[in-house]
Formats: C-alpha cells, sequence, structure tokens
C-alpha cells in the first residue's frame, strides 16, 4: 500500500502538515492507518490548531482505504453475478459430467486426489482436450511432473464418437494450439506464474483463459512443508487465495491433483494436510480397480452433494 | 449550578424501562438449530470450531437465513428476524447458489403449512430477503481490516436505505490467513514504534474494530474456526494410551485477544457413532463455553440442517 508521500499529489489535502502528524504517531503509509484506531486519532487531531484540516485528512485516508476492498454485494446482485459468469465445463466423460452436474464448475478449485495410476492426470487431460477441441476457450497446463502427453489429447479428440477421423485430424493442432503446457518445478516459480497470470488476465493480455490444470500441486508443495518453521504454509496458503482469487475473478475451472499418504494407524489420506482442506472448494477421490479398468470416484468434500456420493467411470 | 447537579443525579430511567429498551433494541435472536439451545444476544461474539468438512458453514448459512427472513409475510408466519445479516468470506468459498437454495426451501417449507402449493415461492419476497444479506470477500488480513474499518459506514449506509438495521455479522472463518500472518515480514522502517504487521497486531485490530462495531450496532458476532486435530503429539499418545482418555478436541492455536473475545463456543465435529454411515453423515455438536452438557445431533441434506434425536 502506499506510503503517504506519494498520495499528496492526487490529494493535495495530504500535505507536508498532516504527514508530520502521522509520523508523530508512527504512520508512514496507508497500510499503518490499518493498524491504528481512527477514533483515537481523530480524538489526537482534535488537539492540534489546525485539526479541521487534520480531520479532513484522516476521512480522505479512510475513503482511499474503502477501496483497498473487494466491492459490497448484496444476495441478489451476488447470485446475478454468479448465475451471469459462472459456467459449467463438460469434464469429456458423459458418467462424470451427469454425477458432477455437469462438470467442473468455474470460479471454483476442484482437487483430485488419489494413489498414484487412479486416473488423476487422464481426467485432467480429458477435460483440457474436451474444453480446447469444443472450442470453449483455452487451457493452461502446469506440469510438475513430465505428465502432460500430447499423444494422449490427440486419442481423445480422435476417439471422441461425434468425429469423422478426417475431421479430429484437422482440428488436432488447433486443440493443440490452445492447450499452453509450462513446467512448473517449485512453489516459487508456481506463484510467479500466478502472479504474471493475473495481471495479464486484468490487461485482457491471453483472453479466453477458461481452465488451469496444475498436475500435481502436492508436488509442489510437499518440500516446503514440514519442519518447525512457519513458511511453508504461509507459501500454501498465498498459493491457495492466490488461486481463489483467479479463479473467481477470471471464472476459471482450476483443476488440481493431489496424492495419498499414510496417516495414523496406516490409512491413507490426502497429502498436504489439515490447512489445506480449506482451500479447495471441491474435493473429489479417485481409484482405479486395475482388474477392470473401471475408476470410481468419491464426493470428499463438495458444497452442495453429500460425502461420499459415488460414481463409476472408465476412460479409454 | 443546583439544577445541573439534580439534572446529574436523577435517574436516567427505571430498571423496568431500561430492560424494555434492551430487549428491544438487543433482543434475544431465535437461532435455528444446533445454536438454539443457549439464548444469544447481540454483542455476543460465537465461535463455531470444528474440523474440515463438519457443517461449519452450514450451520452459518441457515442462521443468515433466519436473519433476513421476515416475521410474517402476507399473512403467512416465517419466524425471522427480519434484518440485515453482513457475511465476511474470509475463506472465499461462499456458495450463493446453495445459499439461495436454502433459502427457496424455507420460503417453500413456510407456505406448504398452508396447504398451499409445494414448489412455489414468492419471488418478490425471495428478492427482499436476498437483498437483506450482504457479502463481502476478503483475500488477506489487509483487505479484512480494511472492510472492518470501513465496515460502519457501509451499515450506516444500509441501514438508511432498507430501513432495518444489521443482526448479523458473520465471519467465514477467522482462521484463515493464520499462516499468511504469521509469516509477515516484520521490518522495522522509520522508528522502533512503528507497528509491523504480525498475526498479534493484526487480530488485535480486528477485535478492536469490531468492538466499536459492536457499541453502534446491535450484532451478533457468528465466526467459524477450523479446529486444527490429528497434529504428531496428540497421535503418538492416542497410540500409547489407546481408548483411555478423551481426545482433545479443541486446540487453541489464535492469539489470546482473539480467545477472550469470545462470548461462546460450539465445536462441530462429524460423528462416527452412527452404524450405517454410507448414506447419512451425521454430526455432533458440544459447547465448550459456556461448558453445557448436552449435545446434539444433526444431518445436512439438500434442505438444510436438522436436527436428530
Amino acid at each position: 500500500m502506499a506510503p503517504l508521500k506519494s498520495l499528496e499529489s492526487e490529494y493535495p489535502i495530504i500535505d507536508s502538515d498532516f504527514r508530520q502528524f502521522c509520523a508523530s504517531h508512527a504512520i508512514f503509509s496507508v497500510e499503518d492507518f490499518l493498524v491504528h484506531d481512527i477514533y483515537v486519532l481523530m480524538a489526537l487531531a482534535e488537539e492540534h490548531d489546525t485539526s479541521d484540516r487534520l480531520k479532513q485528512a484522516i476521512t480522505q485516508v479512510l475513503s482511499i482505504i474503502d477501496a483497498q476492498h473487494q466491492p459490497w454485494l448484496d444476495g441478489l446482485e451476488l447470485l446475478g453475478y454468479s448465475q451471469k459468469s459462472k459456467s459449467i465445463l463438460s469434464t469429456g466423460c458423459e458418467r462424470i459430467d451427469a454425477f458432477l452436474r455437469g462438470g467442473f464448475q468455474g470460479g471454483v478449485l476442484t482437487e483430485l486426489v488419489g494413489p498414484s495410476s487412479s486416473g488423476k492426470t487422464q481426467v485432467c487431460l480429458l477435460a483440457a482436450s474436451n474444453v480446447t477441441k469444443s472450442g470453449l476457450g483455452r487451457v493452461l497446463f502446469l506440469d510438475t511432473g513430465n505428465s502432460f502427453s500430447p499423444t494422449r489429447v490427440a486419442q481423445f479428440v480422435s476417439s471422441s464418437s461425434e468425429l469423422a477421423d478426417t475431421e479430429s485430424s484437422k482440428i488436432l493442432p488447433q486443440v493443440l494450439d490452445n492447450i499452453e503446457c509450462r513446467s512448473v518445478f517449485d512453489i516459487f516459480t508456481l506463484l510467479d506464474v500466478l502472479h504474471q497470470l493475473l495481471q495479464n488476465l486484468r490487461y485482457q493480455v491471453g483472453q479466453n483463459l477458461r481452465m488451469l490444470i496444475i498436475d500435481s500441486v502436492s508436488s509442489l508443495i510437499t518440500p516446503v512443508l514440514g519442519g518447525a518453521g512457519t513458511h511453508g504454509h504461509a507459501l500454501m496458503a498465498s498459493a491457495g487465495f492466490l488461486l481463489k482469487k483467479l479463479a473467481y475473478e477470471h471464472n476459471l475451472s482450476v483443476l488440481m491433483t493431489n496424492h495419498m499418504v499414510a496417516g495414523d494407524g496406516g490409512v491413507i489420506k490426502p497429502a498436504l494436510g489439515e490447512s489445506w482442506k480449506s482451500i479447495p472448494h471441491i474435493r473429489l477421490l479417485l481409484s482405479r480397480d486395475v482388474l477392470n479398468n473401471i475408476c470410481s470416484m468419491f464426493i470428499l468434500r463438495h458444497p452442495s452433494m453429500a460425502i461420499g456420493e459415488r460414481v463409476e467411470f472408465a476412460i479409454l | 449550578m443546583e439544577s445541573a447537579v439534580k439534572d446529574w443525579i436523577k435517574a436516567d430511567e427505571t430498571a423496568k424501562e431500561m430492560l424494555t429498551r434492551l430487549f428491544t433494541e438487543r433482543p434475544f435472536l431465535p437461532l435455528p438449530p444446533p445454536l438454539h439451545k443457549l439464548p444469544l444476544r447481540p454483542g455476543n461474539v460465537v465461535e463455531v470450531a470444528g474440523p474440515p468438512s463438519s457443517g461449519k458453514t452450514h450451520i452459518l448459512m441457515q442462521a443468515a437465513i433466519s436473519c433476513i427472513l421476515p416475521k410474517q409475510w402476507k399473512g403467512v408466519q416465517f419466524g425471522g428476524m427480519e434484518r440485515l445479516a453482513v457475511f465476511v468470506d474470509l475463506d472465499c468459498r461462499f456458495d450463493v447458489l446453495r445459499f439461495s437454495r436454502l433459502l427457496k426451501h424455507k420460503l417453500i417449507q413456510a407456505n406448504s403449512n398452508d396447504m398451499k402449493s409445494q414448489t412455489q415461492y414468492d419471488k418478490e419476497l425471495f428478492a427482499e430477503c436476498m437483498r437483506r444479506f450482504l457479502y463481502i470477500r476478503c483475500y488477506n488480513s489487509l483487505e479484512f481490516l480494511a472492510t472492518l474499518k470501513t465496515m460502519n459506514k457501509q451499515l450506516q449506509k444500509q441501514k438508511d436505505i432498507q430501513g432495518v438495521g444489521v443482526h448479523l455479522l458473520v465471519l467465514d472463518s477467522i482462521g484463515a490467513f493464520y499462516w499468511m500472518d504469521r509469516a509477515l515480514p516484520s521490518l522495522l522502517v522509520g522508528g522502533s514504534n512503528r507497528k509491523s504487521l504480525s498475526l498479534q497486531i493484526v487480530m488485535e485490530n480486528v477485535v478492536q474494530d469490531l468492538q466499536k462495531l459492536l457499541l453502534v450496532h446491535p450484532l451478533l458476532v457468528l465466526a467459524t474456526k477450523n479446529s486444527i486435530s490429528g497434529d504428531k503429539s496428540t497421535a503418538d499418545e492416542l497410540m500409547r494410551n489407546t481408548s483411555s482418555g478423551p481426545r482433545p478436541k479443541h486446540r487453541e492455536y489464535m492469539p489470546s485477544v482473539w480467545q477472550s473475545f469470545v462470548t461462546h463456543r460450539i465445536h462441530v465435529a462429524a460423528s462416527e457413532h452412527n452404524g450405517n454411515h454410507q448414506r447419512q453423515h451425521t454430526y455432533l455438536t458440544e459447547w465448550i463455553l459456556p461448558s453445557v452438557n448436552f449435545s446434539d445431533r444433526f444431518v445436512i441434506n439438500e434442505d438444510g440442517v436438522f436436527l436428530i434425536s
């Protein structure tokens, strides 16, 4: 937030006299105002000979503060906004679409958890190829373990029944063109990429991005957790809130994968622990029967579906 | 001079007058289960603690709905408070579609007592209720503080527009920025008495700003808090003395300034008691502050939170 000095050109009331008054109470920036009692400051300003100007300036700073939170919405506005702009992207698998009431929601963080080879990456690749194939928009695939496979995407495109072979080979370049794959190997790069993305979307660069996939988010976060320090958790929470902001403000469907670890008494549970649990809106558990290749999806967390509901599906 | 002294020592109001005034300005609020057992009034700060996915947000949504519902409308009793409810979304996870479904269900339910149609609800009433619901989201502590610093103005404005005041302030959830705040850089530029941002300072100011709001507005503060369970030390203890000794349900991590601000605390947790836990997940409540000796069991389904006996 801005130092008071830089505000004078825009708001002449924040003059050197006012800044001196603030400095005597150890206030140098708008941020400092946030951790001071405004009522006390008003009372202190009263004691000065220029109290009127000082109080005006404090009111001015308050209105600057007022512009630094998200906008207030009433329930109707919020509902209207969410009905108008929040879309649902088909997953490319009819059974999952029916189960999740249409697919992956825009504005929402969906986490796929499951042991290795339970179909997490497959679900991601299928969704990515389906979004781009239907021409709905672009997909950004953040790859942490070289799991992105263009060949698999090509398979998904050609195996979709509604397209003839010639047609599918024609749209394949366009599909692959609309999936941007970036390698990300640590959480700092992830935060950089997400900040950059937020900037780009704000200034309308890279328009029509609809889906953000991180495969896998746990391999970026696990290395910084552990130990006695708090910074790992802080990085994790920052990444989480950044993703929520991106998803909500730019109507992205965010899809993340997470692996499983052994918990108390050998029961396996999703990695990243308790504090991460409050980050994703939706948490889906995947498992796969090795014999017949049937995958199952369980609800672990969902704002409107009951925990434990499940569906079986196969990805060919 | 003498009259001034007389005026000063004269009683302002009788106890009866004061009670009547208090009960109209700050009446006991009819909150939905599982918050119905204790008398709660504006000025109270209730913390709903529990692990993730234990129905905390649902409890808050139900409370907000009973705050925005009218007492009665076109002859139908709704039993609401007909006041504004403020929802500060710190987890950034509020699902407005779910909220509107819960509200619609309440409207239909009240109508069907009348033996009228079962699926119709009054669109006009729905819009009126939704307008009484005020929502804001915060992505970090600075936005949260900026919201609180300017909330009085906003509430006053809404009160003038809508003609009714606020009775409920919901914070979901209070520990959302805990880790981010704990790692705030403590750099001190410009004098040693400059307050550096830290978890402690942030919470002190949050509590201070809330206290200021409580003086002006008759508000009940309802906050959720994710409780941290299953950390390494308790897990080890559990291994050593299995089945003996109760498992600690509540491990406090918020700064003491917040802890002492809370007047009531209820703990909710998913219950593993039920035998057939394929479909119906049940949840168990326990009042910790004041520690009273009853607990409720509830389920959450399509239509909201319901007690089961």
